[in-house]
């Protein structure tokens, strides 16, 4: 950014103004070392992974539903910072209006339903044999994709510096070559949404009885 | 990006300006409030303290200041503190996109519109959480009511705003803006005067304003979501409503009003004369009608605000085809 296209149009005070678009242009020259940029790039990293392990953890172990749910929304947060590294603010922004904004609040809304207080299934700890069975859960997760990591080859190459795809060509590219994924996606939530429908048609039927 | 000094320094002047626009915008908009209440109720409204009551509010500022804050025993106190700081700092972030003037913005972003759009699901999520947090019944109905409004009303204004983004073809704020300049019928209200409908009525939905007030809803919950807050906490989600309400009144005049084109003499200042007139207005509203059932709320919006923005979507699509 060396040039300011539109800065104030010329007038009388021309003059003046070219001093100071002057010291804009010698400030924008003092750019961050591209060390100093990589060492910025490295510590939003690490906020977002501490955002992200963090509300995790929340959100597994907190003992308060509410809260676990707060948990799962920081771990949103620092998942839409991730793409904000990745160059792609589209992504990120979706990621905020989607999931923090709405599906989040959807389900926080089904918890209000819950008493306040911490009373329910969720309170007490949970037993030897329940914690065994989440750190194997846990542990599949990571035999199936630690491999997969490890052995693609493409991700043991230095990475790339990521660069912006324009909105127009993310579009073009989802109605043309990505058209049959973009479209199975919307027949998970109509699957969903029949579920849904199902569960509640037969509460209603067993209601009436 | 490249990270230089002056785009830092930008930065950090945006901010400072936008702190003090979002203070000074309460303290003034408080008072204007109350003149205008007094006024369509034929009474004076605030008059003693200062030149027709105008330094009230900075009274009134001071005793919030002073009082202790109280936080009720039973209550989730981490949510109870969360929810104020949640409802507020979203708000800076969302003001430094908002294209003041052609090159007067914060942040010079493609998707200034979509930013804005994301962070301002932020805001339901603050009320919810501290509603929740303050273990009150009448928090907790008026944070459930947030919800279900805001989360009916996001669909129409975005129905709204999306027919904008087909006509322009952008998400930048700035190039919807420049497309507008020139005389009063470039215009996007008249170009889109069905869009321009929706979105005023969504915003009285997403902003909690009168005729819309149902999460505070003073005579049925005593004050909703706030009822439990005293002091400074309350004080943070009276100054979030009222920067709220400066946010839709100046993507209102960015998007539809034209923005900083005006009849004589472009400028900075027909922006911000474009917001204040567009908060008076609803103001005006909120003292004019009275507030609505929730069945109505809903009802408004899922058959009537949905069907219309669909439609009106539809006809730009088809207008941007045929022409």
């Amino acid at each position: 950014m060396t040039s300011w296209p539109s800065w104030p149009r010329p007038g009388k005070r021309v003059c003046e103004m070219s001093g100071l678009i002057n010291l804009i242009n010698k400030l924008s020259d003092l750019a961050l070392p591209p060390l100093g940029q990589d060492i910025m790039a490295y510590l939003a990293f690490a906020v977002y992974v501490a955002l992200i392990v963090g509300g995790g953890l929340t959100a597994v172990l907190a003992r308060n539903l509410v809260r676990a749910m707060v948990g799962l929304v920081i771990t949103f947060l620092g998942v839409a910072g991730m793409y904000l590294l990745l160059a792609s603010p589209f992504l990120a922004f979706m990621q905020l209006l989607i999931y923090v904004g709405a599906i989040s609040i959807l389900i926080l809304f089904a918890i209000l339903l819950v008493k306040n207080t911490s009373s329910g299934e969720e309170a007490y700890r949970p037993g030897l044999p329940q914690a065994g069975l989440a750190l194997v859960a846990a542990a599949g997760v990571a035999a199936i994709f630690g491999p997969v990591i490890a052995l693609n080859e493409d991700l043991a190459a230095p990475p790339e510096l990521p660069v912006e795809t324009p909105l127009a060509e993310l579009g073009q590219d989802l109605l043309n070559f990505y058209v049959v994924p973009f479209e199975l996606i919307s027949i998970v939530l109509l699957v969903a949404m029949a579920g849904g429908v199902l569960l509640a048609w037969d509460k209603r039927y067993r209601g009436k009885e | 990006m490249d990270i230089n000094l002056w785009s830092v320094i930008k930065l950090l002047v945006a901010l400072g300006a936008i702190i003090a626009l979002l203070i000074a915008n309460s303290v003034v908009m408080v008072w204007l409030e109350r003149k205008v209440a007094g006024f369509v109720q034929r009474r004076p409204g605030p008059y003693a303290v200062g030149p027709q009551g105008m330094l009230q509010t900075i009274a009134d500022t001071v005793k919030l200041l002073s009082k202790q804050i109280v936080i009720p025993g039973s209550s989730d106190r981490f949510l109870f503190l969360l929810g104020p700081v949640l409802c507020m700092f979203p708000m800076f972030i969302m003001f430094l996109a908002i294209p003041y003037g052609p090159w007067l913005t914060g942040l010079e972003i493609n998707l200034g519109l979509l930013l804005i759009l994301a962070f301002s699901g932020l805001e339901s999520l603050a009320v919810l959480v501290g509603g929740w947090g303050s273990n009150n019944k009448y928090s907790l109905i008026g944070a459930a009511r947030t919800v279900s409004q805001s989360v009916a009303y996001e669909i129409p204004l975005l129905l709204a705003i999306l027919a904008l983004a087909f006509m322009t073809g952008t998400l930048n704020l700035t190039v919807i803006t420049e497309a507008q300049t020139g005389w009063f019928w470039h215009w996007n209200i008249f170009r889109q005067p069905l869009a321009f409908l929706i979105f005023i009525i969504t915003c009285f939905g997403e902003t909690n304003r009168a005729p819309f007030d149902l999460p505070e809803g003073e005579s049925e919950l005593t004050g909703g979501y706030h009822t439990e807050y005293s002091g400074m906490g309350f004080a943070l989600f009276f100054m979030a409503e009222y920067t709220s309400m400066m946010l839709v009144s100046f993507l209102a005049a960015v998007l539809f009003l034209g923005g900083s084109s005006g009849p004589i003499g472009n400028g900075v200042w027909w922006t911000f004369l474009k917001m204040g007139a567009f908060m008076t207005f609803m103001m005006w509203v909120r003292w004019t009608f009275p507030r609505v059932r929730f069945d109505q709320l809903l009802n408004i919006n899922w058959k009537w605000l949905m069907p219309l923005g669909l439609l009106n979507l539809w006809l730009t699509a088809m207008a941007i085809k045929v022409f």
